[in-house]
């Protein structure tokens, strides 16, 4: 654990230090906060003296998930005018990145208080929701419609991650297409890339991610049935690209199905 | 006419080969290491004469379309949605292996088509330890220890569980080994199985021994369901789920604690050669008849000792075995639309009566009414708990029950269901305590984890952990499935104790107080005691 720890340290110690990401951006690593609320819990972080609000607590098929006690998180937002919710400010949009490592220091839990509580109804409440699920199905089927020749299609990760349990959509997308379309060819494109985090610092991902997130995504497809298609697997380094805006957006995978 | 006789011919003969290539290939579900194990293990005499509530393998009674066996909170019943099943030379009654058992020896009508620990108690003494089903292929701690000493046979004996074994590193379903995420080292071994030089994980035929609960045979349409979340990658995480090898349809992966086969039939090729010691290939008839069978039958609880008859017309829907034969499958039941198992409003709010009674049965409908309640909107922080924690729901997060439980009229996943609640994984797992003044030794095999350094640690318990059976990790190899375990349905709860894959709850109340512990709910003693209630009517 503390091999782990110090490498990634290093990794951090080792990167450039850039120019900072404009003003109206906060990316920063700190543990999470999550606080109780007389419905759903706030997930909230702090940075250089101020409070933030993430997410409140939402479900599998939210844009945006909650991060976890236990581990710290990699925050990216954009400061947003909307008035503070749980007493943190807004960050709108948000990407929220779990770092893998336990942080047994990421542990605070703070109570309900009355000043805290929700200015709106959250989508769905603590216990069930009123219908299915609150932000839509975690998968679904395509429509049946035209079924063009080639498509692209994206896979965003978090920082350092491979597939989880957001990717079961867009990989099924990908499947009902492939077999849609009766296409014969895949081009799969992954990416490494880094942040610049507010502090100036350049956060890089792991070297060989790239290359594993491309290969991970061609061995699923295979894995659920794709075994016809020909698959030609790159990746790309683009590290050099993070700015501190719109960071998150490069963690990504590119999937061309065509016939 | 000529060209086409010659055209059929040919046709036929390409029809043989082809049958013939086949005929060599395993058939989906096949396990050929384990069938190894099985093989090599002893068969011994075995008798399984006729007892009240018990279904010897081959007596041939017919299985009435209804049939109910008293338990502690009233009755269960089993339902055979085709009308009175003939179990004369049928597969699932019949003794189709070497040790005498049938299917119907481990899936009994009287305990809700799984084995009590009560009946395997009561067997024990009826037959001294002679039934089949204490076969020392899995009905011993391990194969080769003494036959008819209940100590050879202590964790069936005491906790229900039968020995499961799987061949480590793990297969794929196509035979080929998978490169674990994970080295797993055997730290207790208390069933001298895992270090055993034949059965054992050192042995020339790798394995890893754990020990598991039968699970209930019947409602398979619930758990078996294309219905919500059933797609061709998991919506845990994003990996392929398994799929039917005959029609290539993805599975729910609800069907084994590890989800391992992917469809009823799979399942049952496997077990007719892991537990029956079936020395063969199941042909496709009795392979049919068994899916059939396990396909129309139902079973919950249809009278409870103090809430009355559940097979009434006012019987809530999500209660009676008649209500469940007639529910719908695929549905997610979290959500004040379909609910898990729904209640009535004649239950929650009872007409006065001024027969005591009357008031007594009142009272616990509306304790059970309350349970379900407990059940549905009762909230607590669930923390720690991977593959549901993971999901996007955020560590800690501030649910109840019907979170994970959310299968309409099952209280399973909806989902694949494995996630860890640390049922099997330390530090929550049930561990004998160790102190001078306590003479009882750990009965479980105790496993130490270390995931490896090229993938990332397991997210709440590290790199290095232990387990008492490393559940979905033995299947896909994965670290974050170690003791990730599939849920299992409700129904029938009252006639099945224990709980829990692993036996390790004896009770309803030790099932609750385990959740109590492990998420600190802090139920007070009339929640405890309504869901206790609700647990028992289902």
């Amino acid at each position: 654990m503390r091999q782990v720890v110090t490498f990634a340290m290093l990794s951090w110690a080792a990167s450039a230090m850039a120019a900072e990401p404009p003003a109206t951006h906060r990316n920063f690593v700190a543990c999470p906060i999550v606080r109780d609320t007389s419905t759903v819990p706030c997930w909230l972080a702090e940075y250089e003296g101020e409070t933030y609000f993430l997410t409140i607590q939402t479900d599998v098929s939210a844009p945006v998930n909650p991060p976890w006690l236990g581990h710290k998180v990699l925050v990216e937002g954009t400061v947003s005018d909307e008035p503070r919710i749980c007493g943190g400010i807004v960050l709108k949009p948000v990407a929220l990145s779990v770092m893998q490592e336990l942080d047994g220091s990421c542990n605070t839990m703070l109570p309900a208080e009355e000043r805290y509580n929700l200015p709106f109804e959250p989508p769905r409440p603590p216990g069930p929701s009123k219908g299915r699920l609150a932000f839509g199905d975690p998968v679904t089927k395509p429509k049946s419609q035209e079924v063009a020749a080639s498509k692209s299609f994206e896979l965003r990760y978090e920082f350092d991650s491979l597939v989880m349990f957001r990717h079961a959509q867009p990989l099924q997308q990908i499947f009902e297409h492939a077999r849609q379309s009766k296409a014969t060819k895949v081009q799969i494109t992954g990416y490494r890339a880094a942040t610049l985090l507010s502090n100036g610092q350049l956060m890089q991902e792991d070297k060989e991610i790239g290359r594993r997130r491309a290969e991970q995504v061609a061995d699923l497809l295979r894995g659920a049935g794709l075994t016809e298609l020909r698959y030609d697997v790159k990746w790309q380094d683009e590290t050099k690209r993070a700015k501190g805006v719109e960071d998150a957006a490069r963690r990504r995978v590119q999937v061309v199905v065509s016939r | 006419m000529l060209k086409n006789i010659v055209k059929f011919m040919v046709g036929c003969g390409a029809g043989f080969l082809a049958s013939a290539a086949l005929a060599d290939q395993p058939a989906p579900g096949h396990v050929p290491r384990q069938k190894q194990q099985a093989q090599q293990a002893p068969v011994i005499d075995a008798r399984s004469p006729p007892a009240n509530r018990w279904w010897t393998p081959g007596e041939g009674t017919p299985l009435p379309p209804v049939i109910a066996y008293p338990n502690s909170f009233g009755q269960v019943g089993v339902l055979n949605d085709a009308g009175v099943i003939d179990t004369q030379d049928h597969p699932f009654f019949e003794p189709i292996g070497e040790n005498g058992r049938a299917c119907v020896s481990c899936h009994q009508p009287a305990n809700a088509m799984s084995l009590s620990v009560e009946m395997i108690r009561q067997r024990w003494h009826e037959t001294q330890g002679k039934d089949p089903i204490f076969a020392p292929i899995d009905g011993m701690n391990c194969p080769d220890l003494p036959p008819g000493d209940p100590k050879s046979h202590s964790l069936l004996l005491e906790r229900g569980l039968f020995r499961i074994f799987l061949p480590w590193p793990p297969k794929a379903a196509d035979g080929s080994s998978i490169d674990p995420e994970f080295t797993i080292e055997v730290v207790r071994d208390p069933t001298g199985c895992n270090l055993h030089p034949q059965y054992g994980l050192k042995s020339a035929n790798p394995m890893v021994s754990v020990y598991r609960r039968p699970r209930v045979a019947a409602n398979t349409k619930y758990f078996t369901h294309q219905g919500f979340g059933v797609f061709s990658f998991i919506g845990k995480n994003g990996l392929p789920a398994t799929r039917d090898p005959e029609t290539g349809l993805p599975s729910g992966m609800n069907i084994l604690s590890d989800a391992r086969q992917p469809t009823l039939k799979t399942q049952a090729v496997e077990a007719a050669v892991t537990h029956l010691q079936f020395n063969g290939k199941l042909d496709e008839e009795r392979l049919t008849k068994i899916v059939s069978f396990e396909s129309q039958v139902y079973t919950a609880q249809v009278s409870h000792t103090g809430a009355g008859s559940l097979m009434e017309s006012d019987t809530p829907p999500g209660f009676g075995v008649l209500n469940l034969a007639k529910g719908r499958e695929g549905l997610l039941g979290n959500n004040v639309t379909n609910f898990v198992f729904p209640m009535s409003e004649a239950w929650r709010n009872p007409a006065p009566s001024p027969d005591p009674e009357i008031t007594r049965r009142n009272e616990m409908r509306a304790s059970i009414a309350r349970g379900h309640d407990v059940f549905m909107f009762r909230t607590f922080w669930i923390k720690d708990a991977m593959h549901l924690n993971t999901v996007g729901l955020g560590n800690p997060t501030k649910r109840t029950c019907s979170t994970c439980h959310g299968m309409h009229m099952m209280g399973m996943d909806i989902v694949n269901g494995w996630m860890d609640l640390g049922t099997t994984n330390l530090p929550w797992a049930r561990e004998e305590p160790l102190n001078p003044w306590n003479e009882r030794k750990p009965q479980m095999p105790l496993f130490k984890i270390t995931c490896k350094a090229n993938v990332p640690p397991h997210p709440f318990l590290g790199r290095v952990f232990y387990t008492q059976d490393p559940g979905r990790g033995l299947i896909s190899g994965k670290c974050n499935d170690v003791g990730a375990i599939v849920m299992q349905q409700f129904r029938g709860l009252a006639a099945r104790a224990p709980y829990f894959s692993n036996g390790s709850a004896g009770s309803l109340r030790e099932l609750v107080d385990f959740y109590d512990r492990r998420f600190n709910i802090g139920y007070t003693d009339r929640e405890r005691e309504d869901l206790i209630n609700f647990l028992s009517a289902l």
